[in-house]
């Protein structure tokens, strides 16, 4: 530090200077603060009230609602039907990921294009990715059940999407395409950026392709794995667009997701139940983020 | 992997087969959006040999009625009033070109203070902001839907954009914190020593040479903005962004997939010259800081 900043009289004490990270932060936290923690606060108040139908006054009522949700079948059946499309796409989404993008990750010609053209799914709005593979999937007109009529997988009898066994495949095929993209996305960044060195040494010593694969770069890239599972996990978890898009949670409630549930609750202006079904998701979310980095051995 | 000529035509055959196969939605997409209605239905499907049209871009985004346009026949009403989605296209830009300077603004901070300052609860702070992104928009939304009631902000372009850069805010964090990492501290330390105060090393050596940096999560925040749906569904009634737009074209006597179509087909065209442009950044900044030991 030179002499003459030393010399000079602090006006300010050290916290409220660019030499702390306090400024820096402040306007980031004054915005989470005002619209996301506020709101968060008034939803735990909204959740722990149950408004009187005829006053519409919203009465203290403790833990009523969370009572409620815990014996709330729907609900629960919700949280399966979530667990089950969050769990399945990503398992699709980080295997499709990791082959495309060890399979577009090579320096010849035209492989640049390709993976410009692979990014473009990732544009598209999410309710309308949602009408494109409802047009797609629908059981008179569309492409996909057209084809897969031909070659048998489908019954003319039970369309995709109006069948409660295959309707969350339907649905899930939209979040598939429309986000293993993003993972070949932060892979091949991740491919990038990866050292030559042990590759140089792994040949010399005649390894394969597979043996590199599974001993060097997986283990070199789990890091970036980790976090793109975390980001796709969170976002997952919460899915809403397809749903409305495509079924509406039907039929009957066989992809109603967690998010679709409490948004119908709040369709009916249950606020307070919604409020307590939101926050129940951020609870669940919360646990199994945390518990994964501490896991993962995730670091910012 | 250099392999023999075949292995290499393989590979080459295998990967644009893939990445074609991710591109058939959006191209069946976009060739509904010029067919003629009865086209869009046709079993088998058809893929040349019908009559294009730009009938459905003229409604949608030129707000022709339909009744015009076809002489006056035709079972559908509804005139250029309903499918007119021009207003929608520009209350679109407004809140994503809003949220986007205004995440980027605060991201851009609170990173630069995450990236080059030592702090104890470093891991803590970034999963804070990072929660901020677990809420469901729901539980985001109730709330709102209270508090831009009584702060005058409810169906406003405003209340949009603070939404939006909210659910941004730990994206944006995130990423442009990679990009400072990725810019030596040494740097900061010999111009500090030169003299320059934190603000000026801040803003004149570490931001210019981020500038792709901020490019690249620029347009993430746009397009995220851009295509939301939930929040703006709920917290507006007036103002209609697209997707929420769109969505309106499914109607109890029918789907208006033309309209569907073209409108969907437009509203892509800004965030894919976007993200091209900004293409060469993403793949390089897209690590999300992950690589460190």
């Amino acid at each position: 530090m030179s002499t003459a900043v030393r010399g000079r009289t602090p006006l300010l004490p050290r916290w409220l200077t660019a030499d702390h990270p306090l400024p820096w932060l402040a306007p980031m936290f004054a915005m989470i603060l005002a619209f996301g923690i506020y709101p968060l606060a008034y939803s735990i108040w909204l959740s722990l009230h149950q408004r009187n139908r005829f006053t519409r006054v919203d009465e203290f009522s403790g833990l009523a609602n969370w009572v409620q949700a815990f014996g709330d079948q729907r609900f629960i059946d919700s949280l399966l039907v979530t667990v089950q499309y969050t769990l399945t796409c990503l398992v699709f989404q980080v295997v499709l990921g990791i082959a495309i993008a060890l399979l577009l990750d090579c320096e010849r010609r035209g492989y640049g294009l390709l993976r410009a053209l692979m990014t473009l799914p990732l544009v598209v709005p999410p309710a309308v990715t949602g009408l494109m593979f409802l047009l797609m999937q629908d059981g008179q007109f569309g492409v996909l059940s057209y084809y897969l009529k031909l070659v048998g997988l489908v019954s003319p009898e039970a369309p995709i999407l109006a069948n409660p066994r295959t309707a969350l495949w339907g649905v899930m095929a939209a979040d598939i395409w429309q986000w293993t993209p993003f993972m070949v996305l932060i892979l091949l960044a991740g491919l990038r950026a990866l050292p030559k060195e042990p590759y140089e040494a792994a040949a010399i010593d005649g390894a394969g392709f597979l043996q590199c694969l599974w001993h060097l770069t997986l283990p070199m890239l789990s890091r970036v794995i980790a976090v793109a599972v975390l980001i796709r996990t969170i976002d997952l978890f919460r899915i809403y667009d397809y749903v409305y898009a495509m079924t509406a949670g039907g039929p009957g409630t066989a992809t109603e997701t967690l998010s679709f549930y409490a948004g119908r609750v709040f369709g009916v202006a249950n606020f307070n139940y919604a409020a307590t079904l939101s926050l129940i998701m951020l609870v669940v979310l919360n646990v199994v983020c945390f518990t994964f980095l501490k896991l993962a051995r995730v670091r910012f | 992997m250099q392999g023999s000529r075949g292995a290499r035509i393989a590979r080459d055959v295998v990967a644009w087969l893939v990445v074609l196969a991710f591109l058939f939605p959006l191209f069946w997409w976009v060739l509904a959006s010029i067919k003629p209605y009865t086209a869009i239905f046709a079993q088998p499907p058809v893929y040349v040999g019908f009559d294009a049209t730009a009938e459905n871009y003229a409604v949608t985004i030129g707000g022709q009625s339909r009744i015009t346009l076809e002489g006056g026949v035709g079972g559908q009403t509804g005139g250029a009033s309903s499918y007119y989605s021009l207003p929608s296209i520009r209350d679109s830009l407004i809140v994503a070109l809003g949220s986007t300077a205004l995440a980027l603004v605060l991201a851009t901070l609170a990173s630069f203070g995450l990236s080059r300052f030592a702090m104890r609860a470093k891991d803590h702070v970034v999963f804070f902001v990072l929660a901020q992104r677990m809420l469901p928009p729901i539980a985001v939304a109730i709330p709102l839907f209270f508090i831009f009631r009584d702060l005058g902000l409810r169906d406003s372009h405003l209340g949009l954009i603070l939404a939006h850069t909210l659910i941004n805010l730990p994206l944006a964090v995130l990423l442009l914190k990679s990009f400072f990492d990725d810019v030596p501290v040494e740097l900061d330390e010999s111009a500090m020593l030169d003299g320059a105060t934190r603000f000026q090393v801040f803003r004149m050596v570490v931001l210019p040479l981020v500038k792709g940096g901020l490019a690249a999560t620029a347009v993430l925040c746009f397009i995220f903005s851009w295509t939301e749906f939930l929040i703006s569904l709920l917290l507006t009634t007036g103002i209609r962004t697209i997707p929420v737009k769109i969505t309106t074209f499914v109607t109890s006597t029918g789907t208006e997939w033309g309209l569907i179509t073209a409108l969907g087909s437009a509203a892509l065209v800004p965030s894919f010259i976007f993200i091209l442009l900004v293409q060469k950044h993403l793949v390089r900044g897209l690590t999300l800081g992950s690589l460190k030991s």
